[in-house]
Formats: C-alpha cells, sequence, structure tokens
C-alpha cells in the first residue's frame, strides 16, 4: 500500500506529513485533477490488478489517500 | 519598427534628455538605427528606430508643422499609401514617403477615429502640446507591444517595461495574484504584465492622459459575429482565400529593405512563402529552426516548400545548449513568464536573420486562430455537442481528434470517453472550451503559496464582454484565444520579442483584419471542423508540396524541461537553489523544491506537459526576479547613435 503514497506523492508532487495529512481532500485542495485521477485509477489497475468501472474511474470518487487505501483493500477482499 | 518610451507629469525638467536616453537605450535593440527624442517641460518621448520605409527622411519623433503634436511611433501601417491619398484629397501637405507622418496627419484630420482605419501592427504616443494631453494606442491584435506604470506624480510608458529600469526610484515587483492568473491561463491577460503597478494597454484601445487622469477607450472591439457575405460554394470560397491573403501579403511586402520569410515546416507559412514568391517575383530568403529530436523536427517539411519555391533557405539547428545558454538573455527579452521553450530557438534564430542582412520577415501566426486549426477547437466541438450524440457518433469523432486512438485499449478509451463526460457541460463560467487545457494552468499555479483561485482575472475578463454570450462555443474558444496565447505568447514571447530583440520586424498576414472577417464567414459553413483549415488547405494544394498540403497540425515546440536537464547551464543551480527561491516570496518552496527534483532527476519521457510547462514557469520566473527585481545579470549593449534631439523646454 506504500505504493500509492508513493506514486500519489511522486505524480502530484505532495509530501504526506502533519501538514498534509492522508486523508486530505486531493482535488479540494487543487492537488489531483481528472486526468490525474484517471492515471491514479489506471495505476491501481496495473498495480493490484483489480478494474474500475468507467463510473468509478470518473466519479472522482477516491478523494484521499485513506479512502483510496480502503476501496482497494475492500477490493482484494471482495476478490478473494 | 521601433522602440518607443516616454514621460509625462514629471517633476523637474533637469536631466530629462538624458532619462530619455537612457530608457531609449534600453530597447535600442529594437530600433538599432539610431535614437530619438523630443522633451518639453516635464514630459518627453522617443524612439529608438529600425528603418524600414522612407530610410532617410523618416526620422522619429516626428512633429506636425505647428509644433503642437509630437508623435513616437513603432510599427508598420501596412495601408499607408491608401491613407494618405485620402489625406491628400483633403488638403493634407506631406514631407517624407513614411507611414509615420501618415499617421501624424491622420490623428491631425480624424483625432481617435483614425484608429479603427489604420491596417496594421503599431504603437504610438502622441503628446499634444496644447492641451498637456498625452495619447497612447495599440493595433487591434496585440502586434506591438506598450506598457505604461505611475510613478510618484509621473506616468511612464514604454514598448518594453526594461525602460523603466532607467527611471530613477523605479522598482520592479513581481506580483503575485497576477502570476497566478498567468500561471493558470498560460499567459499574461491583455493588461497585466506580471510586475505590481505596470500594465499594458490591451490590443485595439487606446489611452488618454491628461493631469493625473488616465481614461482607456476601445476603439476595434474583436467582433466575430462581424463575418463577409460567404460565397455560395466551396470554389468560390477557395478563390476568396487566395485572394485574400494575396492581398495581405502584398500590402505587408510594403517596404525599403529585403523581405524574408520564417518557414515552420506547417501550411500556413508555407502559404506565406509561396504568395510572397508569386508577387514579388522572386524567391524570398527564408529561414527556420531544426531540432535533433525526430519528435519536434520539421526539417523535411521545410525543406521541401524551400526546393518547391526555390528560396535561399537558412536553416539554424539547435540543440538543447543552445537553448539553455540562450534562455536567459531571451527571457530577459520576453519580460513575462513562458509555458515553454520554444521562445528561445526564435530569439536565435532572429539572430540570423539580422546577420543574414534581413531585417523584415514575414510568417504564418494568425492562421490557426482565423481558421480554426487548433485541436482546441475541435475539442470544443465535441465537447459542445457531447450529450446529443450516441456512442458511436462519440467514438468516432474521438477517433478524428486523436487519430492513434486506435491503439488503444478498452479501458483508455473508457477513461477517455469519461473525461470527456466529466467535462461536457460549462463548470467554469465563460471558460468552457478551455477547461481541459486549464487543468495544466490550475497545477501550475500551484507555484504560487496561498493563490486561491487563479482564474478570478480570466472570469473578471469574459464578465466584462456580455457580447460572448451570443458567440458559439467555439468562437467563445477563438476569442480566448485570440486574448490569451496569441498576445500573450505567440506574437509578444515567441513573437515581436524574439524578433526584435535582434532587430527584425515580424509581420502576419493571417491577421488582417479582411483574413479575419473572411474566415469568421466561412468556418463550419462547409465542413464540420475536423478536418483542421481544410478549405485553406485546399485554396493552396496546387502550389505547395503534397508533404505540407496534407500534414496535420504539428505544435511547434522545443526541448522544454529536458533541454535544461540535459545541459545543467551554471545558472541552473545557482537559480534554483532553496536560497535563491526562497527570495522570491510568493513561491510555495516545497512544490516548486519537488518540481524541480524531478524535472533534472527523472527521464525526460516521465515528465509530463503540465510538469515541463511548469518547471518553464519556474525558471522564468527567477529568471525575471533576478534580472528585473535584483538588476543582476542584466544583458548590456552599447546605445543606439542618437540621431535627432528636440528641445521644447521653456518654449510655448
Amino acid at each position: 500500500m506504500d505504493k500509492i503514497r508513493a506514486f500519489i506523492e511522486e505524480q502530484f508532487l505532495v509530501e504526506f506529513d502533519d501538514d498534509f495529512p492522508e486523508d486530505t481532500n486531493l482535488f479540494k485542495e487543487g492537488v489531483m485533477d481528472s486526468f490525474g485521477y484517471v492515471q491514479l485509477c489506471r495505476f491501481l489497475e496495473r498495480e493490484f490488478a483489480i478494474t474500475f468501472s468507467e463510473a468509478e474511474m470518473t466519479g472522482n470518487v477516491l478523494v484521499s489517500l485513506s479512502q483510496i487505501r480502503d476501496t482497494v483493500a475492500a477490493k482484494l477482499a471482495a476478490a478473494g | 519598427m521601433c522602440g518607443i518610451a516616454g514621460l509625462v507629469g514629471w517633476d523637474s525638467g533637469d536631466g530629462l534628455p538624458e532619462l530619455a536616453l537612457t530608457m531609449l537605450g534600453r530597447i535600442g535593440h529594437r530600433g538599432p538605427d539610431g535614437l530619438g527624442y523630443v522633451v518639453g517641460d516635464g514630459w518627453a518621448l522617443g524612439t529608438a528606430r529600425l528603418a524600414i520605409l522612407d530610410v532617410a527622411a523618416g526620422t522619429q519623433p516626428m512633429g506636425d508643422d505647428s509644433g503642437r503634436f509630437w508623435l513616437a511611433y513603432n510599427g508598420e501601417i501596412y495601408n499607408y499609401r491608401e491613407l494618405r491619398t485620402e489625406l491628400e484629397a483633403r488638403g493634407a501637405v506631406f514631407h517624407t514617403h513614411c507611414d509615420t507622418e501618415v499617421l501624424l496627419q491622420a490623428w491631425l484630420a480624424w483625432g481617435a477615429a483614425c484608429l479603427p482605419r489604420l491596417n496594421g501592427g503599431f504603437a504610438f504616443a502622441l503628446y499634444d502640446r496644447r492641451e498637456d494631453r498625452l495619447v497612447l494606442a495599440r493595433d487591434r491584435f496585440g502586434k506591438r507591444p506598450l506598457f505604461y506604470a505611475r510613478h510618484g506624480k509621473a506616468l511612464l510608458f514604454a514598448s518594453e517595461m526594461k525602460a523603466f529600469l532607467a527611471v530613477p526610484g523605479f522598482a520592479f515587483r513581481q506580483d503575485p495574484a497576477q502570476i497566478a492568473s498567468i500561471l493558470g491561463s498560460w499567459t499574461p491577460l491583455p493588461d497585466q504584465s506580471g510586475f505590481v503597478g505596470i500594465e499594458q494597454l490591451p490590443m485595439g484601445e487606446w489611452l488618454e492622459v491628461t493631469g493625473a487622469t488616465a481614461t482607456r477607450h476601445t476603439y476595434a472591439p474583436l467582433d466575430l459575429l462581424d463575418a463577409a457575405p460567404p460565397p455560395a460554394t466551396e470554389g468560390e470560397a477557395r478563390d476568396a482565400i487566395r485572394q485574400h491573403l494575396a492581398d495581405a501579403v502584398r500590402l505587408r511586402l510594403r517596404s525599403d529593405v529585403e523581405v524574408g520569410v520564417y518557414l515552420s515546416g506547417g501550411i500556413d507559412s508555407a502559404i506565406v512563402a509561396a504568395l510572397t514568391t508569386d508577387i514579388s517575383g522572386r524567391p524570398p530568403a527564408t529561414f527556420s529552426v531544426t531540432f535533433d529530436d525526430p519528435g519536434l523536427d520539421e526539417s523535411a517539411e521545410q525543406q521541401a516548400v524551400a526546393a518547391a519555391l526555390g528560396t535561399r533557405h537558412t536553416p539554424l539547428r539547435i540543440r538543447a545548449a543552445d537553448i539553455a545558454e540562450a534562455c536567459p538573455e531571451a527571457v530577459y527579452h520576453a519580460e513575462v513568464p513562458a509555458f515553454r521553450s520554444a521562445f528561445v530557438p526564435m530569439f536565435l534564430l532572429s539572430r540570423a536573420t539580422r546577420d543574414a542582412g534581413i531585417k523584415v520577415i514575414l510568417s504564418g501566426e494568425g492562421a490557426d486562430e482565423a481558421f480554426l486549426g487548433y485541436d482546441l477547437f475541435k475539442e470544443t466541438l465535441l465537447r459542445a455537442d457531447w450529450a446529443s450524440m450516441d456512442e458511436d457518433t462519440r467514438r468516432q469523432r474521438l477517433g478524428r481528434l486523436y487519430p492513434h486512438l486506435g491503439h488503444y485499449g478498452p479501458q483508455d478509451i473508457a477513461a477517455l470517453t469519461g473525461l470527456y463526460q466529466q467535462f461536457a457541460t460549462e463548470s467554469m463560467p465563460g471558460l468552457f472550451s478551455h477547461e481541459i487545457k486549464f487543468q495544466n494552468g490550475r497545477f501550475s499555479a500551484r507555484l504560487v503559496k496561498g493563490a486561491g483561485d487563479p482564474f478570478t482575472a480570466i472570469t473578471a475578463l469574459i464578465a466584462a464582454h456580455p457580447e460572448l454570450s451570443g458567440l458559439s462555443p467555439v468562437q467563445r474558444a477563438q476569442w480566448l484565444e485570440y486574448k490569451t496565447l496569441l498576445p500573450g505568447y505567440l506574437l509578444s514571447t515567441q513573437g515581436d520579442r524574439a524578433a526584435l530583440a535582434h532587430g527584425v520586424e515580424n509581420r502576419c498576414p493571417f491577421l488582417d483584419p479582411a483574413i479575419l472577417r473572411l474566415a469568421a464567414g466561412l468556418n463550419l459553413r462547409f465542413d464540420d471542423g475536423f478536418e483542421e483549415k481544410r478549405l485553406l488547405r485546399q485554396a493552396f494544394a496546387d502550389c505547395l508540396p503534397e508533404v505540407v498540403v496534407n500534414k496535420r497540425k504539428f505544435p511547434y515546440r522545443a526541448p522544454d524541461s529536458a533541454a535544461f536537464a540535459a545541459a545543467r547551464p551554471d545558472y541552473l543551480e545557482a537559480l534554483l537553489s532553496e536560497g535563491e527561491l526562497a527570495k522570491l516570496e510568493y513561491l510555495d518552496a516545497g512544490f516548486a523544491k519537488r518540481l524541480t527534483a524531478k524535472v533534472l532527476t527523472r527521464p525526460a519521457a516521465e515528465i509530463s506537459t503540465k510538469e515541463n510547462q511548469t518547471f518553464l514557469f519556474l525558471l522564468s520566473l527567477a529568471l525575471l526576479h533576478r534580472t528585473f527585481v535584483a538588476r543582476q545579470g542584466i544583458p548590456e549593449r552599447p546605445a543606439p547613435p542618437v540621431v535627432r534631439a528636440v528641445d521644447l523646454r521653456g518654449r510655448t
């Protein structure tokens, strides 16, 4: 899961710390845009062999690192 | 072509001639043929002249016979002969064959009503001694620059801001709010300069200064509904395009010195070169930039055009190290932050052009805006109709917009259609067409700490033009391009500033008002706009090589951050070190540091467009801070000789 954190830090040029906690809404902070979001989803698909629906990929539903982690974990668990 | 500078409302008469000369000396590159000035009680204006028309007699500044009006003028009025004939019929008597005198007489005859009659690229300052009134004016597309600033009780003006470096007590300060806007919208808006207290006179406007009052007036609003009656058939449309462009080129070949052509490798400059050959009866000297990277290089197309027309062609090979080395001086000339490096090769090309003995060149700028050449326009058409299209039509149109789509996997296509779905309705008021493009700008604006909304200024600009609601989405996109990228980068940083840095005047036939009116009547009338500039291409298909006629739009680019990562110029570390960047107090230091580290250490293929763009912005901001704010490393050149000095102090 640290790969997700590293990807976001690298891709969006941020650093998670006390001033920028993992539950920060990345859209609201202007860090992630729609293109970045799609890139993130494609990364998660490749990295964890999961699939996002078109709605998930474009609905901007994964807004923070902590939420993304939970969602990926849930998808992996569901896939068994 | 020239540079102008001056001031009004200066408290002391002492030292005015010296001040005028120092200001002009700072922009001497624009007019290496000689400096001229006139000073009066508390006012001064002057010109650095590049002599193109009536080389011997056109010395400036020029006064009228009564000595009441004094004119300092930069640019060319291409229809000056026709205006002169009209003025002579009204009884005007001329002493020269220069367009400067035509402008002066036109103002005497018609006042500000002369401005809409002028077809050209110009900026001028006119002082009325009887009324103690200064007039500043600028052409309708923003071809030639004009900046002004209040300084105590005085008002300063100049073609380039660097003239203000000469004014005692004047300090440059970067303006975080303007910078956030520039980064967001990619370029300065028509009135922005990037510096506190300095304004640009927007295109198509004039400014009236009397005492402490300065009033702006618009004389040529951009009206995309002002269309010429469209021809009935495609054949007639092609004839009209050929005819109008030939007229526009013919006007721009009026020069007492040789005129060359810049070849980009695209259709627009090829058309200009072909018409130039045709009209002048012999092939012109042509110039172009070439690159090692085949992804950027257009040598083959440039050579094909040069060979087909038989031009004397000079290609200039630009390497990464050339860009890195020349960047600081090119940014000094540009004066505003730049989102890409492609203006640096143009700066070097104008030097080569000057060295070849050519003072005037024609180029293809303005064609994409008039004839819908950019992908942005297709993208806007697609998004505007998105909701009404079925799935197949969407895919098919996307395929025409992105020809490589066929190679994409189903998940990629799903991502792309999903993205368009999100951008199918307007979320930024009045900016629908540019919402995708401005995603990059939003990223760049993160450079400015606590920038807030970087689109406040452009949203206000749109709101000040309620007539835009009467335009189609694609016309609104055109309007925005005519107000942002074209004047804010293509005509300025990459155009006028790059060319005049070495005393070369650039002229753009596609910016003739008649061309815009013609295109406004033709666009989307005979096709759906998805084959860019189709009619324009077809109009010239029989006289240009096929490789150029059928070439898809290829944006002119140069190596961006990769050039700096590869060449690692000495100044880079000093400029982008933590200590240096800390001097730019408005910067988000952490973001700037992470960006720099990534750009300079990772392979070029891993650097995204928006990261490239943001790095170039950061670098140019740091360079502008160093030269203008800290006044370090200012390039010095010997001032041109003084050819005219008029002192009217103490005289009525």
